[in-house]
C-alpha cells in the first residue's frame, strides 16, 4: 500500500466516515434512546477517589479541547498571539498543564474503576475501549507538546487549513502528509474518537443545559435494579 | 402574465448566466499561468535558475536529450511519486539534483492541466525574460541591522509580510534569546523541523539558502508558504541571521524539554491542589448533612 493511498485513507476517507457516523448515530440515539444520554455517574458508589480523578480530567480535557477548537476556528488570531515569544510560551505551558491534568485525571479514573469492585461491575467493555483511546490520545498529545513544540503555532498554520479543507469538502492532505507519525496518530485517533462518540457515555457532553461546570456538588443516586452490584 | 415569482426566477437565471459567462470568459492561458504561479513557483523558475526543483526553461529539450518525450513529462507531472517509486533513472536523477526533496503530487493536475502547463513552459522558454523568472535576491554585504532584523523575523516579533508562519513555530537555533539579551527563557524554538543553527553551511551558502527560502520545498513548509511567500528583503535578513549562527554550538533539546515538562508538572500539581482548596467542603456540604440528619435506628 503506497504512502499516498494510506494518507488518502487515513486523512480523507476515515474522517468523513467518522464524522458521518457521529452525526447520524448521535441523532439516532437521541431519538431512539433519549434517556441513555447520560454520563452514568458512579459517584454514588464511590465518592472519595472520584474527586481526584474526575475533576482534573474534566477541567483538563475541556480546556485542551477548547484550545484545539479555537486554533481551528481562528488560526490567524492564535498566530498573532504567538508572535511574541513570551506569549507563545505562556500558551504552550498552559496547554501542557491542562494536558497533564487530563492525563493525571484519566489515570485516576482508570485506577478507580479497576480497584473498586462496585465501579468495575458498572463499567462496560465500551467504557474500557473509550478509556484506552483517551489514554493514548492524552499521552500522545503531551508527547507532541514535549517533542514537537510549538504545536499551537504549527497547528494554526498546518492542521487548521487541513481541517477546514475537510469541512469545505475539498480535502487537502498535503498539510499533514509529512507530519511525524505521532502527530498522525493523534489526528487519526481524534477522528476515531469522534466516530465512537455516539456509542459511549461521552454523549453527556451534548446534553443541554450542561451546568456541570458551575453547579453545586451533588450526589447522584441510581434509580433501578442494583442486584448486580 | 408574468408573475412576480417567475420574474424573480428569470432574473436569477440571468444573473447565473452572467456569472457563468464571466467565469468561463477567463482565458485558459491566464488560468494556467495562475495555476503555475500558485503551485509550481515555490520550487521552479523559468529562466531564473534552480530553486528546490530545476529551472524549467527548455525542459522539453533537456528531457528529450535523456530519451524522455513529452508524454513522459506529462505523466511525471501528474504523479511524480509513482515514477520515483518505480526507480525510473531520470526521475531518480532529478530527485538527487533536488537534494532528495521529491516533487509532490499536486491535487488538480489532470492530463489536460499537465498538457496546458507544459505548453505554457515551452512558450515562456522562448521569451527573452519569462514572467516566471522569480525573485532576484540582493547580493549586498550583510550588516548587523540585517542580522537583528532576521532574528526578529525568526522569533516572530516582526511578522512576515505575506502572513507566513514565523520560523520559531517549528525551528530552533543557537543562542535563541527571544526575550532579549540576558533574559532568555530557556524554552528556545520549535522542534517540528530541524535545528537551523548550521543551516547556512548545510544548504551550501548564501545563494543556495536564499533560493531555498524563496520556495521552501519540504512537504511540511511548502503548503504553508505556497500562498504566503517571503519577500526578497525578508530572505536577505533571514540569511544574514543564519550566517551569524553558522558554526555555533547546536542547542541541546533535552534542556528546554525538561524545563517545559517541569513547568507543566508544577502547574498541574498546583491546579489540582487549588481544586481541592476550592471544594474543601465538598463532602460536608451535601453528604455529611444528609448523614447527620438521618435519624439513628431505634430512636
Amino acid at each position: 500500500m503506497s504512502q499516498n493511498f494510506l494518507d488518502q485513507f487515513l486523512f480523507v476517507a476515515l474522517p468523513y466516515v467518522c464524522l458521518f457516523t457521529f452525526f447520524l448515530m448521535t441523532i439516532y440515539r437521541y431519538r431512539m434512546q433519549s434517556f441513555s444520554y447520560s454520563s452514568l455517574s458512579s459517584q454514588f458508589l464511590e465518592n472519595k477517589h472520584h474527586f481526584w480523578a474526575v475533576v482534573p480530567f474534566h477541567y483538563g480535557i475541556l480546556v485542551v479541547t477548547a484550545g484545539h477548537l479555537v486554533a481551528f476556528a481562528i488560526p490567524r488570531s492564535i498566530l498573532a498571539w504567538n508572535s511574541h515569544p513570551l506569549r507563545l510560551y505562556v500558551l504552550e505551558v498552559s496547554a501542557l498543564i491542562f494536558g497533564l491534568m487530563t492525563l493525571i485525571g484519566l489515570v485516576g479514573v482508570i485506577v478507580r474503576r479497576l480497584t473498586h469492585s462496585k465501579i468495575r461491575t458498572v463499567t462496560s467493555p465500551t467504557d474500557w475501549v473509550l478509556f484506552a483511546m483517551l489514554l493514548v490520545q492524552a499521552a500522545s498529545g503531551i508527547a507532541i507538546a514535549l517533542f514537537y513544540p510549538w504545536g499551537s503555532s504549527w497547528f494554526a498554520s498546518n492542521l487548521s487549513p487541513y481541517l477546514w479543507s475537510i469541512f469545505k469538502l475539498s480535502p487537502d492532505v498535503t498539510y499533514v502528509a509529512a507530519m511525524p507519525h505521532l502527530v498522525k496518530l493523534h489526528i487519526v485517533l481524534a477522528f476515531v474518537t469522534i466516530g465512537f462518540f455516539p456509542f459511549t457515555r461521552l454523549v453527556h457532553l451534548l446534553v443541554i443545559p450542561n451546568p456541570y461546570l458551575w453547579r453545586k456538588p451533588q450526589v447522584v443516586r441510581w434509580y433501578g435494579t442494583r442486584s448486580k452490584i | 402574465m408574468v408573475t412576480r415569482s417567475s420574474a424573480r426566477a428569470v432574473c436569477i437565471s440571468c444573473f447565473a448566466c452572467c456569472l457563468a459567462v464571466l467565469s468561463g470568459g477567463e482565458s485558459l492561458g491566464q488560468a494556467t499561468a495562475d495555476f503555475f504561479r500558485q503551485n509550481c513557483m515555490n520550487c521552479h523558475t523559468i529562466g531564473g535558475g534552480r530553486l528546490t526543483g530545476p529551472d524549467l526553461k527548455d525542459v522539453t529539450e533537456r528531457a528529450a536529450a535523456e530519451g524522455k518525450d513529452r508524454e513522459w513529462l506529462i505523466n511525471f507531472m501528474m504523479n511524480p511519486r509513482e515514477f520515483i517509486d518505480s526507480g525510473d533513472p531520470y526521475a531518480l536523477k532529478l530527485l538527487v539534483e533536488s537534494r532528495n526533496v521529491p516533487m509532490p503530487t499536486l491535487p488538480g493536475v489532470t492530463r489536460q492541466r499537465a498538457e496546458y502547463l507544459l505548453d505554457l513552459i515551452e512558450a515562456e522558454s522562448k521569451l527573452p525574460e519569462s514572467q516566471f523568472k522569480g525573485l532576484q535576491i540582493s547580493d549586498k554585504p550583510f550588516t548587523p541591522a540585517d542580522v537583528e532584523n532576521g532574528r526578529e523575523l525568526f522569533v516572530g516579533v516582526k511578522q512576515l509580510t505575506a502572513g507566513g508562519t514565523s520560523c520559531i513555530s517549528c525551528h530552533t537555533i543557537h543562542d535563541l534569546q527571544p526575550l532579549g539579551q540576558g533574559r532568555g527563557a530557556g524554552l528556545g524554538g520549535g522542534r517540528l523541523g530541524p535545528d537551523l543553527t548550521n543551516v547556512f553551511e548545510r544548504l551550501k551558502g548564501r545563494k543556495s539558502l536564499s533560493a531555498w527560502l524563496m520556495a521552501p520545498g519540504t512537504e511540511t513548509m511548502q503548503p504553508v508558504f505556497k500562498n504566503h511567500p517571503m519577500t526578497a528583503d525578508e530572505i536577505h535578513a533571514l540569511v544574514a541571521f543564519f550566517e551569524s549562527t553558522a558554526g555555533k554550538p547546536v542547542p541541546e533539546p533535552s534542556v528546554s524539554r525538561i524545563t517545559l515538562m517541569l513547568l507543566g508538572l508544577a502547574g498541574a500539581t498546583a491546579l489540582v491542589f487549588a481544586f481541592d482548596a476550592i471544594w474543601k467542603r465538598r463532602f460536608q456540604s451535601v453528604r455529611q448533612p444528609l448523614v447527620d440528619s438521618t435519624p439513628v435506628r431505634g430512636h
